[in-house]
């Protein structure tokens, strides 16, 4: 049923297992009975790479995502984060929201609102400080800590909560559709945030987005889901060179491949 | 059980607690000796003054000067808000007066009242009428400044006169800023009756308030108390309902009251 | 008239109206805003105990004032007791509806990032309630305004509800309007300020409300 579409191995393969899901089955109990969403879901993600979750819309790609952040019970199958089950808010992930503006609060400037969640976690100040600075600086928003939210446009605002998931310095970073909201060009700067934040920090990247020229120009690996209740159709991998560019990248036949392969996909299964 | 049962008896048993407490406090600890009545004897007196003709009119009393207050003041308050909200000249000339006036309670003028009309109905009704007239005269206009301009330029596109324009388009609008107003005014004319009774020595509850506390007779005074809350919660749930019956087709309405 | 606001009796009026009114409402807010907290985080509670706040609250405030006088006399005391009590319970109220209005998204935002339950009602929930509670702190300070001239009216001989209310008895008519007057400005001062105090705390709301109306 599911075929890994390999051409040449990429190095990520070498790496440790970050996030694995396995079987992973999410049905929400209604007065009429359970209605599955997600029937069987597995994959996995290793240290360093960025995968891109993609399908129609509806299908279940913010149910899966809080079922990884652990906001939502798993009903069954599993899924694991540094060898760890997730059965609540696990400690090594930090999500980044679609709604980027409510999901800053406003009455606290750019600084406390990265800083907010380090302070349970018994930093020394001094590297609770750097920590703020470092990560906003490799935001491009080193020298708006004093400003606020409301300052901000939707782009600088979307690079805060990214500064703030950063400074967590999480081991898995999820991301819901972080880019939906803004217009073209920020997109693309933002995009390319993500691949320099993930070269910085080798953070680990999982990312829904139903942009699929987005999916493929992240990616390593392109988790395409399918069918309602949501079952992985097939995972892609995408071997361009890294570092990728916007231009040049997006102008490499294997991207126009690949994308249209990806739209063939998501077109059959939705 | 379902969950609305199970609030409905929670709360059930709040009060009866808070009634169960007002009872142990009149008989231990530092108020049994003051004059307090007990939640018993409260209550009982309660009962008593309920099958009184007297209780009766005075809440009838009380009643009327409210309602007829609230219904002028209405009148009065959508009439000025109307004026000073379709002119943005009068709008701006009337803020700063208007912004003085809004945050002070009626009460402050009751000495000239009493002093003019005496204590008498119309004073009450007097007083009623100017705590409600200037809020709704303020929420109306603001309803009337608001009105989607892109619906009056339709209006006036099909030819309608303004005075149409006023009533079919502007009014039904501002209906729901005309509504909260209401909403907000109903409750306040009910204490301003009071208020009147009770401070100003008009007629109603307030006065049957203000004769208890005078003649020392504390269970009756603790009873018109409780009448008064009671009261007060019929008159919210009668505006509540009178509310939505009205404004239930209006989208800003639907918005807030799902 | 402005003869009589110099004299110092007035002016013992006017400090002890103040004082009474500026007490009773930082306490009322206080009391307020902590037993909402409480009331609206564990539903429980706030099960058992709302019904009963409701019906609290639909008795007219004023009415409260020959219950506090019949029970503490004509004090100082009755005069504090009847404003604290009338304040409360607008705060009270709106505090409980504030906590529990969360918004999704910060609600996810507080588990994701694993905040500690004191961050959460402090530094989420509080800040977020901000605007509920400040709203019903204005209606508050009416009701207390309110009930400050009636308790002085009713109870008491000093204070400006009181010498207002002597005044006209009287037949004082010049000291009477200078009573009025004195009363209509100090309401409007009190809210005023009030105002003020609410433009600092919420800078953030209204500036995001703003920006919100411009998108």
């Amino acid at each position: 049923m599911t075929h890994i579409h390999t051409s040449t191995t990429a190095p990520v393969i070498d790496r440790p297992v970050r996030l694995e899901v396995s079987a992973l089955k999410k049905s929400y109990t209604t007065k009429k009975g359970d209605v599955p969403v997600i029937e069987d879901l597995t994959f996995d993600l290793r240290q360093g790479e960025i995968a891109c979750i993609v399908g129609p819309s509806g299908i279940g790609k913010t149910t899966l995502l809080k079922c990884l952040a652990g906001l939502q019970p798993i009903t069954s199958g599993q899924a694991m984060i540094d060898g760890n089950v997730i059965d609540g808010p696990p400690e090594e992930l930090a999500l980044v929201f679609q709604e980027y503006t409510r999901s800053l609060m406003p009455w606290l400037s750019v600084e406390h609102n990265v800083k907010l969640p380090l302070k349970h976690l018994h930093l020394p100040a001094e590297e609770r400080r750097q920590r703020v600075t470092s990560s906003l600086e490799a935001v491009g928003m080193g020298d708006a800590a004093q400003k606020y939210p409301w300052q901000l446009s939707g782009g600088m605002q979307q690079r805060v909560a990214i500064a703030r998931a950063v400074a967590y310095r999480p081991e898995v970073l999820i991301m819901d559709e972080p880019f939906a909201s803004v217009d073209a060009q920020t997109r693309f700067e933002l995009e390319d945030l993500c691949l320099r934040i993930r070269e910085q920090f080798d953070m680990t990247i999982l990312v829904v987005t139903h942009d699929i020229d987005e999916s493929v120009y992240l990616s390593n690996r392109v988790i395409v889901l399918g069918q309602r209740p949501a079952k992985v159709t097939e995972i892609i991998t995408v071997d361009f060179e890294q570092p990728r560019d916007q231009l040049t990248t997006r102008a490499l036949p294997q991207f126009a491949e690949l994308r249209s392969k990806v739209f063939e996909l998501i077109r059959k299964a939705g | 059980m379902s969950t609305a049962l199970k609030r409905v008896l929670i709360g059930s048993l709040g009060v009866v607690l808070a009634f169960g407490a007002w009872q142990l406090a009149s008989k231990v600890g530092p108020l049994a000796d003051s004059p307090m009545p007990s939640a018993g004897e409260a209550i009982a007196a309660m009962f008593r003054l309920l099958t009184t003709v007297d209780l009766w009119l005075s809440a009838l009393d009380t009643l009327v000067i409210a309602v007829l207050g609230l219904l002028i003041a209405i009148v009065i308050g959508v009439a000025l808000g109307v004026a000073i909200g379709s002119s943005p000249l009068i709008m701006h000339a009337t803020r700063v007066v208007v912004e003085f006036l809004k945050p002070i309670p009626p009460i402050v003028v009751l000495p000239i009242l009493v002093l003019v009309l005496g204590p008498t109905p119309i004073m009450g009704i007097f007083l009623v009428v100017i705590g409600g007239a200037i809020a709704i005269a303020v929420q109306t206009s603001a309803g009337v400044f608001d009105t989607d301009p892109v619906r009056k330029a339709t209006g006036e596109t099909f030819g309608m006169a303004r005075a149409e324009v006023l009533a079919r388009i502007v009014l039904p609008s501002a209906l729901a800023y005309i509504g909260t107003a209401v909403r907000v005014a109903a409750p306040t004319s009910l204490i301003v009756a009071v208020v009147a009774g009770l401070l100003g020595g008009g007629p109603g509850l307030g006065q049957s308030l203000l004769q208890a506390q005078l003649a020392g007779n504390q269970p009756e005074l603790f009873a018109y108390v409780l009448i008064l809350g009671l009261l007060g919660l019929a008159f919210q749930g009668v505006s509540s309902l009178i509310e939505r019956r009205v404004l239930h087709w209006h989208p800003q309405f639907r918005k807030e009251n799902p | 008239m402005w003869q009589l606001t110099q004299t110092s009796e007035f002016l013992i009026d006017i400090g002890s109206s103040l004082a009474n009114l500026v007490a009773s409402f930082v306490i009322a807010s206080f009391l307020g805003v902590l037993l909402g907290l409480v009331l609206g985080t564990m539903r429980f509670l706030s099960w058992l105990l709302e019904p009963a706040i409701h019906f609290f609250r639909a008795i007219p405030p004023v009415a409260l004032v020959p219950i506090f006088v019949s029970l503490l006399g004509f004090g100082n005391e009755t005069r504090i007791l009847a404003i604290t009590v009338a304040a409360l319970f607008p705060v009270l109220i709106s505090t409980i509806d504030g906590v529990r209005a969360n918004d999704e998204t910060l609600d996810m935002v507080s588990k994701v990032y694993r905040l500690t339950w004191s961050e959460r009602l402090f530094q989420v929930t509080l800040p977020a309630a901000a605007p509920r509670i400040l709203s019903g702190m204005q209606v508050s300070l009416i009701a207390a305004f309110v009930v400050m001239i009636a308790s002085e009216m009713l109870g008491s001989s000093t204070g400006l509800g009181a010498k207002t209310l002597l005044a006209q008895q009287t037949f004082a008519i010049a000291d009477m309007w200078a009573g009025i007057i004195l009363l209509g400005i100090f309401g409007y001062l009190a809210t005023f300020l009030f105002d003020l105090f609410r433009r600092r705390i919420l800078r953030w709301y209204i500036a995001a409300q703003q920006q919100e109306r411009q998108l």
